[in-house]
């Protein structure tokens, strides 16, 4: 049985690298690598076999042994020809491929959930620290049920008269408005997005909407209204009740572990 | 004794509870631009009946009538100037295109079985502008024009009846059933040729007359006897708050004047 | 006596709790469930009460559906039957697409959307009285989809009459179609073909067939009746033919006069069908004519498919979009073929609710861009469907106040930077300013430059006439051609450069709708490049790179050689 000859090995786990980071991880388990990353990994791979081939003389030989023969061995000569073809033609196809491919627009880094400031305000009324204030109705949920029922369906009422065209029926983001936006609308089913913020939170953003976003959040992209202008105090923070009784997650409360 | 007095009012509290919860879910604005038909109608000879006529008139300063754009197929609906018939009103005010009819009578005489309701498409107007027609009987519409027509008439809210056809130049005549119980007045509209409107009215027993240009209608062979005479019009409404009362004599004749203001705008 | 009282109270209770227990029995069974997830989900739009009066109503169109007078749009059962309940399954599974219906599979169970069905069907008595299941549209005799059938189905949609409300070529602007109505009074715009996307009851050819049969109820579109019936589709056509005729021979008057008596006939016995008075021989002539019938609709059925994609087109976002391509000669005029050479850049609109007054319910769905360049000048042309060509504001007591059509171009005055440098605000900007082309279809040769710094703040540049520019309106869609040098004198304007990608965004108007001043259609910000011309490098570099490849694999092996010896 003839050896497996260490370049072979070598190359056969190089291949073996690649395929996992760009289809394993990529595919199957789906978080794609930027090509940027796996040329850095595959890198760092091709050093790890050079360093490993390269510390025993024998080892290094061995290794350099089917390149050698290639090159000037007497029964290679087809796989000379084929190589000397193939290698210049796999070059000139990439270096063609990449100076003829058209450049994608700069994207957008956004900072999607930027940093509140310390103060939140409706319209030019002080309302109290960000981080202290409390939906003023969200009391009634132990105290007056039924009041709070009243509060829940105002926010309904103001989330259908207003918020659905672009955060949908179903407030997963998907209204009929959502697909001409860029950034999309925010999505409340996401687990990942009431959870993570105080009522005050949602206040600011609904409040101040796009334009009252800091530089980090690109607030000359966002669709989002500047809702104080259209909607009063209570009508923010009832929109506000709905949206976790819909949704069912609640809201980030201070204590917690901040 | 004061125990069957009790019993009574316990009765009659309960009945009129039930009557409350039934008026109130039926007593709806749009019902007072309806008709009101009697709960069941028979027909029976009637010998020496009365008559009811009369003369509708228009109380108001008379709009000028407006007239129509015609904003398409002009050299078929262009041909003769078209205004909005929706009040009709001629001189000395008298009003066309009223209804006026008997709101509760149970029993009387029998349709004109010769009578074919038509309905007439000519230069893009239709003809006439209000109609009757007895439950069950087909309308033919015609279409005297070289232009596609679609008859769409209106379901009321009550009935899944709404009717829309297509008529193309091709089909001079089209007969139409509509709807099968009595009611109305409902829409009729072209939708292609928009400012073309009527109206037709499914009416469940004979004692309905539409006035003509000179105001005039008359309700003949009327069984004696008490009767709430009531009106419709397309831009001033009903009487159905405060019918008429009128009672016919055997072989008599009553008159009964209208005179009709345009509805309040909403 | 008090005792007496409270017994006569209890009596009374216990006649109404019989009373409500007696009506209560009235009411098909529907479960409790039903209902719980209607009011959850479908009332703030249809109301409690099925009038289709939720809070959320007043700022639709289309309208919630009233499901108190059991018209159902879409349907797979005959014109003036009550739909299935499958359909209304499907409607609320799939939503209403080009409407605030959406679908709701995803977030309500199968049984939840049946237990739904079941209480819709409350709201209208006529579900529990008919005795007979509905009358399905049967799909027998379907005709597949081909170049010849849809030839076939493009003269029928003529004879059918279809243009009349849905225009020459199918962009729903027919003549018909400012004046349309639904039967609650509600503007009602006929469906523009060329987007299937937006088709309520789907672009599938079977739902556009069952529209056909069934019609559209409540709505203007009627329920079709063949305009030749009686004819073959052969016959049909001739008969067109000929009618058309200014003046026919002898013969062809006879052949003409015989079409016309068949199919005379055939209408007295569709008559006669109706009333139900028709003796076997005109049945058996009326199921032939109805064969006909259906397979015309069958064909245009699949014309009007033709006129669509499949889906709506991917926006103008990473590989689509807006790259203007270079060419050495001079720039294509309007008309141009050579515009039918690039592939076009899809903008989607959305109507602008952010500041007052808003536009809930737009009609224009989207703007198309191409753009050519050469080395001092750019040309684009921009394409958007709008069913009627509003050229000045008009006064009208039925249809309302219209205004005159319009579109506003929009960049940057300088283009940012980096990615993450500030932009103007995408909406007619704001700290930052814009720069706008404008155009009104009042005076299609003019094109007006503005400032912007805000949706109210826009102001019109001292130095105009940079621009050329051509406008035009036909069957249904605006065709708007701009040019301007790539550089200019003017401080306000953009300067374009080959490569640098510019921000861009749109806001269109459509008068008949009632847009004017910030009631609009709007788009985010997108992009557009002037694609630089690929480089003759490409040409030289890889075979340089090829033959330096191939030298060292040669100068290697003689390395080699030269050692081992």
């Amino acid at each position: 049985m003839k050896r497996i000859s260490l370049f072979t090995i070598c190359f056969a786990i190089f291949i073996a690298c690649w395929v996992f980071l760009r289809f394993v991880v990529g595919g199957v388990i789906s978080v794609p690598i930027p090509s940027s990353v796996i040329s850095m990994y595959m890198g760092l791979v091709l050093i790890a076999i050079l360093v490993h081939v390269s510390v025993e003389d024998t080892r290094f030989r061995e290794f350099l042994r089917p390149i050698h023969e290639t090159l000037v061995g007497e029964n290679r000569r087809v796989r000379r020809i084929v190589l000397a073809v193939l290698i210049p033609l796999l070059m000139l196809g990439y270096t063609y491929s990449n100076l003829a491919q058209k450049a994608n627009p700069p994207g957008d880094p956004r900072d999607a959930h930027p940093s509140p400031p310390l103060e939140l305000t409706y319209k030019d009324e002080v309302i109290g620290s960000m981080q202290d204030v409390e939906n003023p109705y969200r009391h009634y949920e132990k105290d007056d049920p039924e009041k709070f029922k009243s509060h829940v369906e105002n926010g309904r009422r103001v989330y259908y008269q207003n918020c659905f065209y672009c955060h949908g029926d179903h407030l997963d983001g998907k209204g009929h408005f959502a697909d001409a936006l860029n950034p999309l609308p925010a999505n409340f089913q996401d687990p990942g997005i009431i959870p993570n913020f105080q009522e005050s939170f949602f206040f600011w953003r609904i409040s101040k909407g796009g334009p009252g976003l800091p530089a980090s959040g690109t607030p000359w992209n966002s669709a989002m209204p500047i809702w104080e202008d259209h909607l009063t105090k209570e009508e923010i923070w009832d929109v506000i009740l709905f949206l976790s009784d819909y949704t069912g997650y609640p809201y980030r409360t201070f204590g917690e572990g901040h | 004794m004061k125990t069957k007095m009790l019993t009574c009012l316990t009765l009659l509290l309960a009945c009129g509870f039930g009557l409350f919860v039934f008026a109130d879910s039926h007593e709806k604005e749009e019902d007072m631009n309806k008709l009101v038909f009697p709960k069941a109608y028979k027909t029976t000879a009637v010998s020496n009946g009365g008559k009811i006529s009369g003369v509708v008139k228009f109380d108001g300063e008379v709009p000028e009538m407006k007239k129509l754009e015609i904003t398409k197929d002009k050299a078929v609906c262009g041909v003769t100037d078209k205004f909005d018939e929706a009040l009709v009103v001629g001189e000395g005010n008298v009003l066309k295109n009223t209804i006026v009819y008997l709101m509760d009578i149970s029993q009387g005489k029998d349709f004109d079985k010769e009578a074919k309701p038509e309905l007439d498409q000519k230069n893009c107007r239709f003809n006439p502008h209000v109609q009757l027609i007895p439950v069950g009987t087909a309308l033919t519409v015609l279409n005297n024009d070289k232009a596609t027509h679609n008859v769409h008439i209106f379901g009321t809210s009550k009935n899944n009846t709404s009717v829309n056809k297509q008529q193309t130049k091709n089909r001079k005549k089209m007969r139409l059933t509509g709807a099968k119980g009595a009611e109305g007045p409902v829409e009729v509209k072209c939708d292609i040729h928009g400012w073309m409107k009527a109206w037709v009215a499914y009416v469940p027993h004979p004692y309905f007359a539409v006035t003509n240009e000179k105001g005039e209608f008359t309700l003949e062979d009327v069984p004696p006897g008490d009767y709430k005479l009531g009106y419709w019009h397309e831009a001033c409404g009903t009487n159905n708050k405060e019918p008429v009362k009128v009672t016919v004599a055997a072989g008599g004749e009553v008159k009964q004047d209208f005179t009709l203001k345009l509805k309040e705008a909403k | 006596m008090r005792s007496k009282n409270v017994v006569y109270l209890i009596l009374i209770l216990g006649l109404l709790s019989v009373y409500n227990l007696i009506f209560a029995q009235d009411a098909p069974e529907v479960s409790e469930k039903g209902k719980e997830v209607y009011e959850e989900s479908c009332a703030h739009c249809h109301g409690t009460e099925g009038r289709g009066d939720g809070s959320a109503a007043e700022n639709l169109l289309p309208q919630p559906r009233d499901f108190t007078r059991g018209l159902y749009k879409i349907r797979s059962t005959e014109s003036g039957q009550l739909p299935t309940d499958q359909d209304l399954f499907d409607i609320i599974t799939e939503g209403m697409p080009g409407s605030s219906m959406p679908g709701w599979e995803t977030s309500l169970k199968a049984d939840e959307r049946w237990e739904v069905v079941a209480y819709i069907k409350t709201f209208y008595d006529g579900f529990k009285e008919s005795e007979t299941p509905p009358r399905q549209i049967s799909l027998e005799g379907k005709i597949p989809y081909s170049e010849e059938s849809i030839e076939i189905g493009k003269g029928l949609y003529t004879q059918f009459a279809c243009f009349e409300c849905h225009g020459q070529v199918g962009r729903g602007d027919g003549t018909s179609a400012p004046t349309l109505q639904d039967e609650w009074g509600f503007q009602s715009w006929p469906a523009n073909l060329a987007q299937g996307w937006n088709f309520r009851g789907g672009n599938d050819i079977d739902d556009i067939y069952k529209r056909f049969i069934g019609g559209i109820a409540g709505s203007a579109m009627p329920m079709f009746e063949d305009p030749a019936f009686g004819l073959t589709i052969e016959q049909s056509i001739r008969y067109n033919e000929l009618d058309n005729k200014v003046e026919m021979t002898e013969a062809e008057e006879e052949e003409y006069n015989q079409l016309d008596e068949k199919m005379g006939n055939a209408f007295e016995i569709l008559d006669l069908m109706a009333e139900g008075s028709a003796d076997e021989e005109q049945k058996q002539s009326y199921a032939t004519a109805m064969k006909a019938f259906y397979e015309k609709s069958w064909h245009l059925a699949n014309y009007v498919k033709s006129l669509s994609s499949e889906k709506r087109p991917e926006p103008a976002i990473g590989k689509n979009v807006l790259r203007s391509q270079y060419t050495e000669d001079d720039l294509p005029q309007i008309m141009d073929a050579a515009w039918d050479t690039l592939d076009s850049s899809y903008f989607p609109l959305v109507g602008q609710i952010i500041i007052e007054p808003r536009q809930f319910n737009p009609t224009i769905d989207s703007v198309n861009a191409k753009s050519f360049y050469n080395d001092t000048e750019v040309a684009f042309l921009f394409t958007w469907d709008d069913r009627t060509n509003n050229t000045e504001v008009k006064e009208n007591e039925d249809t309302g106040k219209t205004f005159e059509d319009a579109i506003a171009i929009q960049f940057p005055v300088k283009i940012p930077k980096s990615p993450t440098a500030e932009k103007p605000y995408f909406l007619w900007g704001g700290r930052k300013a814009v720069y706008l082309w404008e155009w009104k279809a009042s005076a299609a040769d003019k094109i007006t430059e503005l400032t912007a710094k805000g949706i109210n703040n826009a102001e019109e540049q001292e130095i105009q006439g940079d621009l050329q520019v051509e406008g035009k309106y036909t069957d249904g869609q605006y065709n708007l051609w701009i040019k301007r040098a790539l550089k200019t004198d003017d401080k306000k304007d953009l300067q374009l450069e080959p490569g640098v990608f510019v921000p861009i965004a749109f806001s269109a108007w459509d008068g008949a709708n009632g847009d004017v001043g910030t009631k609009r259609v709007i788009s985010s910000w997108y992009s557009f490049v002037l694609e630089p011309v690929p480089s003759s490098r490409r040409f030289i570099y890889p075979p340089l790179v090829a033959l330096l490849s191939f030298g060292l694999l040669v100068g290697l092996r003689e390395f080699v050689r030269q050692r081992n010896t």
